[in-house]
């Protein structure tokens, strides 16, 4: 067989599921978002309404909601998830059983599913017998009996630190894969002149690292634009509706109250975000590899 | 002198406190799943370990063995169909240079930034038709969806990085091409094959908002499981840290056996 043919056909089996599974159902939830279709009402595809669905979102409290607590969520998350990654790898890249130790438990979170990192959350966190609260409360009397899933600010903070743990042991892997790109010899040279190490880091290593660190801020937005597992189970999306990301209101809407056209545009309106995002990120690399190359 | 001994100890100091805040909360829930009822409502260290909430959660009205074997069985299927058309759609964007590849890869991988939940919706709506809601064959199809992209830049990653010599060479011998991806890129390959096939099978293992949504009953995986332990009667923290560990031990088994490829996998694709 020909290359230029077998090229195509290699291409066959992956690109028909990414058809069946990705493309179409998306032009099934395009053309929903369009109708009116109440699942409590009706078994069929309601009328076409037009753009009803989406003016309905902008006007609707729930929504904006949704937008504003996704923005806090996904600000302090990628900003926390970088600072740690970061700082972690500057510490991770030197030898040591230590270094290597930790280098290897740093897997865990990530492997862990993030149902079950919502979960035993939860549980450390109860005022009554968790060992997070206890403790806390042990060494600062002033922070005994806090109620800290049931406060709107703290219950975010905690999910926030579950999102945390779960991702920035991930992104250490990709800083320290990144630092490892930066060739000694420029930081060896800067070092012998005199300068200090938080010279050497934001003068030498950070703008070589600029690239990694892009990639990584974009790749943490989308992550956190899309979490949902653990506001389920670690706080049901309140108390009230304080930690009720877009994601979590998109499912309230389908599956609590089936609400199928009203559901899809609001999804539309989350990939279109996501779709801006990575667009932006893969011309990013795209543009990136032309430098390398260059 | 002094100055550096104290960053050398405080070095370590982050280090071990770092370590802690990853494993605590691992460790808490191992030791509140061998606790009784009473003891998993202490703090106390100071407990007879016990089988009995594995034996519990194992049993009637539970069956986490049901669950347990749903995950398998999803995520073994998954990775065995996503996988090998992965592993083909790699070889051929990394080897050919043809029209349109450019376009197609842009797709898969823009594919997989698209949220769950988007997905989920047109397939709840398509399986209730087809009178497929809470089966795995449903999970299966979604679960794709999610891994494939993922797997095809991952696989295509350490593809990248075999060099090219040796399957010219064959192909100068007069190889044909199919055969040279069998014999010649498959087994150099074989590594990294591994190492995206149980990052496909964590993923889906520990998939949460499909199952949640797609399935009720004969379906239910282990992750959705887990809620299924808040009850009327509260929390039972003691069965939800026994079905944790289940869900927990045979992925780390799988992170630390393949750790070296497993962070090299990681930043293959992404850093690229």
């Amino acid at each position: 067989m020909r290359d230029r043919s077998l090229a195509y056909v290699l291409l066959v089996p992956a690109f028909l599921i990414v058809l069946a599974t990705t493309l179409y159902p998306l032009a099934y939830s395009l053309v929903t978002a369009f109708r009116e279709w109440d699942l409590t009402k009706q078994r069929r595809p309601g009328e076409f309404v037009g753009v009803d669905n989406f003016v309905h979102a902008f006007s609707e409290p729930g929504f904006q909601n949704s937008i504003w607590i996704t923005t806090i969520f996904v600000i302090t998350s990628v900003i926390l998830t970088l600072l740690i990654a970061m700082s972690l790898a500057l510490l991770l890249r030197r030898e040591g059983r230590l270094h290597t130790f930790t280098r290897i438990i740093l897997i865990l979170p990530f492997a862990m599913s993030p149902a079950l990192i919502g979960v035993s959350y939860r549980f450390m966190f109860n005022p009554e017998f968790g060992v997070i609260a206890k403790g806390l409360g042990a060494v600062f009397p002033s922070l005994e009996g806090v109620p800290w899933l049931a406060s709107p600010d703290l219950a975010m903070a905690i999910l926030v630190l579950t999102d945390v743990w779960h991702w920035a042991p991930y992104m250490t892997f990709m800083c320290l894969g990144g630092l490892a790109s930066v060739p000694r010899e420029t930081e060896e040279a800067a070092r012998i002149d005199g300068a200090s190490s938080w010279r050497v880091f934001f003068g030498v290593v950070l703008p070589q690292m600029k690239g990694v660190l892009l990639v990584i801020a974009v790749l943490k937005t989308i992550f956190a634009l899309k979490m949902f597992d653990q506001v389920v189970t670690l706080t049901g999306g309140g108390p009230g509706t304080s930690t009720e990301t877009l994601a979590f209101f998109i499912f309230n809407v389908g599956f609590k109250w089936y609400d199928m056209g009203y559901a899809s545009a609001l999804a539309w309106i989350l990939t279109a975000i996501m779709m801006l995002i990575s667009i932006w990120y893969v011309r990013m690399l795209l543009s990136e590899r032309k430098m390398a190359t260059a | 002198m002094n100055r550096k001994r104290i960053y050398w100890w405080g070095e370590r100091a982050v280090l071990v406190l770092v370590s802690c805040i990853v494993l605590f909360p691992i460790l808490w829930m191992f030791l509140t799943a061998f606790k009784r009822p009473k003891d998993a409502y202490s703090l106390s260290l100071d407990f007879s370990p016990t089988l009995s909430n594995f034996v519990t959660v194992f049993s009637d009205p539970w069956n986490l063995g049901d669950m347990v074997l749903n995950s398998a069985i999803v995520a073994s299927v998954t990775v065995l169909i996503a996988v090998p058309c992965a592993s083909l759609a790699a070889y051929s964007f990394s080897r050919f240079r043809v029209r349109g590849r450019k376009f197609l890869f842009f797709l898969i991988l823009s594919t997989q930034f698209i949220p769950a939940v988007v997905i989920v919706l047109p397939f709840f709506l398509m399986f209730r038709t087809l009178g497929l809601l809470d089966t795995r064959i449903a999970l299966i199809v979604v679960n794709l969806a999610i891994v494939t992209p993922f797997v095809i830049w991952m696989i295509k990653g350490f593809i990248d990085a075999i060099p090219t010599d040796s399957e010219e060479a064959a192909m100068i011998d007069g190889a044909s091409r199919l055969r040279v991806i069998k014999d010649i890129v498959l087994p150099m390959a074989a590594p990294g094959i591994l190492t995206s096939s149980i990052f496909c099978f964590i993923l889906t293992w520990n998939e949460f908002l499909f199952a949640l949504i797609l399935t009720r009953r004969d379906a239910v995986t282990l992750p959705v499981g887990l809620v299924s332990f808040r009850t009327e009667r509260g929390d039972l923290w003691e069965l939800m840290s026994a079905a944790g560990v289940m869900i927990t031990v045979p992925i780390f088994i799988m992170a630390l056996l393949i750790q070296k490829h497993f962070t090299r996998g990681m930043t293959a694709g992404a850093v690229k």
